[in-house]
Formats: structure tokens, sequence, C-alpha cells
């Protein structure tokens, strides 16, 4: 569906010349600094496939879904899209396309949410019947009758984006490229969006690439992700086992009741015989850090008990979080 | 201080846009090479008035070199861009009054264009028409303080321009006004004594001739020193208004959150 | 895209870009109000010195009043159709041009509808300048009824050739992403001169006028034939040719522009 072989992304910039009266060397000599922001990525999408695609700021998201959606030239390297390159081919290619881009709309700014998708379908010559009966679907999936006849600019974020989302596939394209679809929106309207992207990708098959910020986004909704990285993908594969690849401890917090000792063999830190890590220990209250692939949790239960009597225990699986925060 | 390094800053954020600056100095060259031109061609075949041929070219030269410091201010002093981006509120936070903070930018920014725009133009001017420079050094002090007052007024007048952009989304349009009343009523093209009656009366009726055809005809060593009485008159008269819209300007933010 | 349903969706665009202009009524009576008076103080500074000293270099009212209507009516067709063409920049500033990029479309006729600008008072004041200045110059005699459909066209062809290099200085936008300030010189100032007739300037300049940044061929040239019979009527097929020149070299260097496209940030 999606074929990305070696791309190459670098961006030029003028070097600025500081000090007084410096414009007209500046004019006459020219020093580029090339950044280059993607630095080689190939990857392959199969038709069904709902992929994330994270990375930190800066670190070639956005560069590489506009190659993928023919706005900007790669360097070098190519993409095809269902057999077609998106830069010689850009029109037949976006036909087949939906875009939504987080940080702003493509709907027009002062019209009824209606009037946008009234162009939209011309644009993609979409014909009436069909346009009807999509929004009606969509009408109700994302429940946009509410805010049907306001202008666009009135809208909350949250309507703004599931309007953003039907126009985006109005004209019913294969492949959908999302850049951070739930950026700035309610923990409500998150559950909304992604409610609706599994339901298109599930339901009519649709192929899905997201980049996300939110790593919820990535553990409800993709089988597999892509982590980008200064330029270059550092992980491939699905969600569960970039989790296992990283392997965070469990924290687990004791209270125990009365007097309690920490066997000295734990108290060592570093120690890498022994599954089970003091953090802290304060008062009747010990923090310990285990990783659960390598002990089980019956058994960390008993080991804990020889070290006293115990009142409470809390435990914290692994934030998903921090096993991206451990990727970057 | 702190105006001081408002303006400062104001200046030194320019440095980075100086390629773009020198086409623009290009353009405005051109403008009033076009325009000396356009004086030539007439002086060819009638007189020029209190001015003689030379005189109307150095006439031109001036205003065009002028026109960067009383004229092409920042837009609205930026305050359009603020209310669209919802800074405005932020700004009229600041423990400094707006008019005094924003103007102390615009400072900056005219110190910059008198530097760099300015002063080249008029020295292209002053080689490709061999103009010459006033007899009379207190002449350049009289000068100086009419383009003072001037890049004032221009300052006083985009701050209500901006201020405007809090009621319509087409400010824009009032810069470009702005812009076109500069060309017909301040001088810059045709001096105002020639200019139709009618339209002289609105001319001086206005502070647009206290922009550039007073600083012009000062420079030029005309009598017209007590001018600078009707520019300072306007200094006045545009502070208030300023200060004015400020108080309408708060309401307004405060009532409607920008 | 068929010819056909661009047009339907450029008369759709057109429409809801009106709707749009028009929820904000009292903005778009100030935006006309202020349009029609730059429309006119522009004028009058053409005006005021036609009526004080006549004829400048042997260009009677008359002809100067021609040369000013046809720049206008040229560059307000430009402008109707292709107004978000000047304002690329914000485009590019904004990276707007992301999402026109997208569009099933050729960028350019994406962009152009995006806005559509009523300019009635230029219309109007063009309009009427160049019935006052036909119709004095058929009075003396010096020109005949041909005139009018040979305004007419020369007003086309203008619009091609300044929407030429409207187009070719927007373009430059895709290496500096600033492009007002190119602009004020190729189109504003370059513009203004044309106003006038070039042999005003000194040779270097009208050349640049007419071969660089080709204004005077909108209306200084065909003015030569039209108004008072120099040159040949060969100008008139020429100047079609021309446009269509200057039109493919800069549609060329538009796409050649748009594989240089840095989009902005995030």
């Amino acid at each position: 569906m999606i074929e990305v072989h070696n791309i190459r992304k670098e961006f030029k910039t003028p070097v600025v010349k500081e000090g007084r009266f410096s414009g007209l060397r500046t004019l006459f000599t020219r020093e580029y600094r090339t950044k280059e922001a993607v630095k080689g990525i190939s990857f392959q999408v199969q038709p069904g496939e709902f992929v994330g695609y994270i990375g930190p700021n800066g670190a070639g998201k956005s560069t590489t879904i506009k190659m993928l959606t023919g706005i900007l030239h790669p360097t070098s390297g190519h993409v095809t899209i269902r057999g077609m390159n998106p830069h010689k081919e850009r029109r037949s290619v976006v036909n087949n396309l939906g875009v939504v881009f987080g940080q702003r709309s493509q709907l027009w700014w002062d019209l009824p949410v209606k009037d946008s998708y009234d162009i939209l379908a011309k644009m993609y010559s979409v014909d009436v019947g069909d346009k009807e009966r999509r929004l009606g679907q969509f009408a109700e999936l994302l429940d946009l009758q509410a805010f049907w006849e306001t202008p666009v600019r009135k809208l909350s974020l949250g309507q703004r984006m599931r309007a953003d989302l039907a126009a985006a596939i109005l004209h019913d394209p294969d492949v959908l490229f999302l850049d951070e679809p739930t950026i700035g929106l309610d923990v409500n309207a998150k559950r909304n969006i992604r409610h609706f992207l599994k339901l298109i990708n599930e339901q009519f098959g649709k192929t899905i690439l997201l980049t996300t910020h939110d790593m919820d986004d990535i553990e409800q909704l993709c089988n597999r992700v892509m982590v980008i990285n200064n330029g270059e993908l550092s992980y491939d594969g699905t969600v569960n086992s970039l989790r296992d690849t990283i392997g965070l401890p469990t924290v687990i917090t004791v209270t125990f009741r009365g007097p309690f000792a920490i066997p000295e063999q734990f108290q060592r830190q570093g120690n890498p015989a022994v599954p089970i890590r003091v953090t802290s220990s304060l008062d009747n209250t010990v923090t310990i850090e285990v990783n659960r692939r390598e002990m089980k949790t019956l058994d960390i239960f008993k080991e804990l008990g020889r070290w006293g009597e115990l009142d409470d225990i809390d435990m914290e699986d692994p934030d998903f979080e921090d096993v991206i925060h451990k990727v970057y | 201080m702190l105006y001081f390094t408002l303006a400062s800053k104001a200046y030194a954020r320019n440095l980075q846009y100086r390629g773009a600056h020198m086409v623009h100095n290009i353009a405005s060259a051109m403008f009033g090479f076009m325009y000396a031109c356009i004086w030539l061609g007439l002086g060819a075949d009638y007189a020029l008035g209190d001015y003689g041929t030379q005189g109307m070219v150095g006439y031109i030269a001036f205003t065009q070199a002028a026109l960067w410091v009383s004229s092409f201010v920042t837009n609205g002093l930026g305050i359009p861009q603020a209310v669209r981006t919802g800074h405005i509120s932020l700004d009229l936070m600041r423990p400094v009054h707006l008019f005094s903070h924003l103007m102390a930018k615009e400072w900056g920014q005219i110190a910059y264009q008198f530097v760099y725009k300015s002063i080249p133009i008029y020295l292209v001017y002053y080689f490709a028409f061999s103009l010459q420079l006033p007899g009379k050094a207190v002449t350049f002090l009289y000068v100086a303080i009419a383009l003072a007052g001037a890049a004032y007024l221009s300052i006083c007048i985009n701050y209500l321009i901006g201020a405007s952009a809090l009621w319509t989304t087409e400010s824009s349009w009032l810069y470009w006004g702005n812009h076109a009343m500069i060309n017909l009523l301040a001088g810059f093209f045709i001096p105002i004594e020639w200019l139709p009656g009618w339209l002289q009366t609105i001319a001086w009726w206005s502070p647009y001739p206290y922009l550039l055809y007073v600083p012009t005809r000062i420079y030029l060593g005309f009598d017209d020193v007590s001018y600078l009485w009707g520019t300072l008159l306007w200094c006045v008269l545009l502070t208030l208004t300023c200060l004015l819209a400020t108080g309408f300007l708060r309401r307004k933010v405060e009532v409607q959150g920008g | 895209m068929t010819t056909r349903s661009w047009l339907s969706l450029y008369a759709l665009l057109i429409r809801t870009s009106i709707k749009s202009r028009m929820q904000y009524k009292f903005n778009f009576i100030l935006a006309s109000f202020l349009a029609a008076l730059i429309q006119i103080s522009e004028f009058l500074m053409v005006a005021i010195v036609l009526f004080k000293f006549g004829a400048i270099q042997g260009w009677s009212m008359h002809e100067i009043g021609y040369l000013f209507a046809v720049m206008t009516l040229s560059k307000t067709l430009y402008r109707t159709f292709a107004d978000e063409v000047h304002h690329l920049e914000h485009y590019l500033v904004n990276g707007e041009l992301d999402q026109l990029l997208t569009r099933p479309m050729p960028v350019l006729l994406a962009l152009m509808p995006q806005k559509f600008r009523i300019m009635l008072g230029e219309v109007l004041q063009g309009g009427f300048l160049l019935w006052w200045s036909l119709h004095g110059m058929m009075a003396a005699g010096q020109v005949g009824w041909s005139a009018v459909p040979q305004s007419l066209y020369i007003i086309v062809t203008g619009a091609v050739i300044l929407f030429s290099i409207g187009l070719a200085t927007a373009t430059f936008g895709f290496w500096t992403t600033r492009i007002t300030e190119l602009q004020n010189l190729t189109e504003d100032a370059a513009r203004t001169a044309a106003q006038y007739p070039l042999t005003l300037y000194p040779k270097w300049m009208s050349s640049i006028l007419l071969i660089v940044v080709p204004v005077g061929l909108v209306n200084y040239i065909p003015s030569l034939y039209i108004l008072r019979g120099e040159l040949g009527v060969w100008v008139l097929p020429a100047l079609a040719g021309v446009a269509l020149l200057c039109l493919c070299l800069s549609l060329k260097f538009w796409h050649f522009g748009l594989t240089k496209y840095q989009s902005t940030g995030s």
C-alpha cells in the first residue's frame, strides 16, 4: 500500500551573519547550513494496517508525512502509494488520500461546516448521492449535527477535529494520514476520535498512518508502531514487543506493619544477581523496582513477606510514556 | 531603561531580514527615481514654481528617503496581529502602558529604517542627481526636529489603526488607506500648494502635511520653521487620542476577552 | 478533473468566498470604502499633474489617462481572479500551502479561488477613465471606433502579462519565503512607472520595463499603435504571443519552485 525506500530530506537555511552593518556582506556571500531532517528511512505498510508513527519534536515525523503526501519532495529515495509516485502523479495519488493536520484545519474558516463538505465533494468529484450517504453516516458516528450550520471559526477544538476527520474521508480514500489528530483535546474528545478511527480501520478497512505524542493513542489504536528519532527509524514493530524490548521495571511500594529488615543482598545498589532493587526506604514504607519478566508476582510477595509483616502493597506497571521516553 | 531595551531589540530584530530589506531599498529608490524622472520630463516643458526642476528632484529625493521615517512604520504597530493571536490580552497585562511599550519598539524600528533605508536611499539620489546639502547647520537641527515629530505622529496614527483591529478584521485596509492619504495629502509626490484648493484645505486640516511636506520644505531651505508649532500641536492632539483609545481598547478586551 | 467540473468548482468557491465576506457586513463596507479611497487618491495623483501641466513630453492628457486606465483595468482583471497568487507569502508563512498540495488539482488552480476579490471601485474608475480618454481622442479625430475592441483586447493580454509577472515574483517565495519586498519592486514600482510614457525614463530603465519586467507591454507599446499609429498592426498578434510566452515561462518557473517548497515547522 505504502512503500518508502530510503528517503532523505535536507533543508538548507542561510546563515545570518552578525555584527554591525553586515547587511551588505550577507547579501554577497551566502553560507548555508544543511540540516538533514530525515536520514534514509525505509518501510512498507500493508493494506488495513493501523500504524503509529512517533518520535520527539523535531525528529522528522511531519517531514516524513509531508513527503508521503507529496507536499515535500525528498532529497533522495522514493515513495510509492498504491504503486504511484506522490510527486510525479500527485493528483491521482491525493485523490485516494485523506489527510488531517491536527494543527490546522482544512475547512473553510468563515463558512458553516456543511458548506465545506459541498466544496470538498466537488473538488474530489464525489457525486451528490455518495456525499449525502457518507455524510449521514459520519454525522451519526461523529455527532456532527450539533454544529452543522456553525461557521468553522466558532467550533471548539474537539468539534473542529471531528469535522476535519469527516472532511478527510468524504471522498472515501483508502489511505489516511493523520498528523497529531488528538493534539490539545480533552479526554472525552480524544475518546470520540479514537473510537471513530478504530471503526474506520476495522470496519471499512482503511489503512491509517498516525503521528501523535499521546501514547494512549498508540496503545489503543495501533497494531504497529514506528519510532523515529533524529531522522532515523529506531524501532519498527508491535506495541507489545516495544514494551518488552525496553523492559522497564514495575514499581512496588510496600508498607510494613511493625519492624522489618531488608536483607543485606538487596541493600547493595546495582547488584545484577538479584531481581529486586530497593530505591527508597522511609519509616516503614519501602519502594522497590522489579522487572516482572524476571520474577513472578507471587514470588515477589513471598520475598517481601520474609522482610517483615506486610500492611499494604501498591504496584505500578511501567507507564507507556516512560517506555517511549526510554526509546527516545 | 526598559524602553531603550525594547527599542534596541526592535532595531536588532530587523538585522535578520537585511536581504529582503536590500530589495526593498532598491524598490524604494526606483520609485523615487521614477517620480524624479516624471518631474524632469515636466521640467523640460514647464517652469516648476518655487522649486525649479533641480529643486523638484531634490524634493522627491528627500520625501522618498523621509518616507521610511514618517510613513513606513509597522502596520498598526503590530496590534492587529496581537489581536488575531490573542496576544493582546497579555500585552495589556504588562506593567507598562501599551502605548508607550509599542512606541518604544517602534522607535527602534524607525531608527533601523533611518540608518539602513533613508540614508542609503538618499545617498544614491545625492550622487545620481548631484543634489546639494543645506548650507546652514541649523537647518539640520530643524529637520531633525521635524522628522522626529513626523515619526511620532506616524506612530500615533498607526496606534489608532492598530486599535481599530479590535472592532474590524479589515484594519489592514486602514493602513493602506493611510498610505494613500500620505501619498496625496502629505505632499509626497506633488507639493501641497499645487493641489486644487479644496484638497489643500483638507490637507491643512489634517496632520498629513507635517509628515513629509514640512520636513522637506525646511530641508530645502524655505523659511517654514514656524510650521513646527503645527507639528507640536498635532503631537499633543494625537497623544491624547491614543490614550483615550487605549481606554476603549482595554474595556473591549476585558469584556470580550480579546 | 475535467475543465468543466473545475469551472463549476471555481464558481462554487467564488460564491462561498463572497458569502463568507458578507458575513462581516461592516468589514465589507469599510474595506470597499477604503479601497475606493485608495483608488481615487492614486488617480488624483496623476490627474492633478495632468490638470496642472496638461501634456507630458508630447503625450496629451487623454493619452496619459489612457495609459493609466489600461493599466488599472489589466491589474483589476489579474487581481480579481488571482489575488491569492499575490498573497502567496501568507500561505508560505502559515504553511497553508500544505493543505492546497493535498488537493487533487493543480496547486495554482486550488490557490486562485481561495479568495475572490470584488474590485468594483477599480472597474468603475478604470472604465470611466478609459471612456473619458477614448471619448476625448475620438472627438479630436485621433482614434476611431476600432480603438474600443483593441483596448479591450490589450487589457486582456495585459492582465496575462501582469499575472505572469506576479506568478514569477511569488515563486521566489519558495526560496526566500518573504516576497513583499520583491513584489514592491516588480509589481508596484514597475506598474506605477508604466502609468506614464516610458520615454520619460532613461534608456536602461525603459529597457528593463520592456524586457525584464515587461509592464511596458501592457499599455505603452500597444498605445503606440492604437493611439498614435506607430509600429504597425502586427503589434496586436505579437502581444498575444508575448503574453503566452510570459505565461509559459512563469508557469515553468512556478512548477520548478514548487519542487523546492520547504514546508514550515511541525
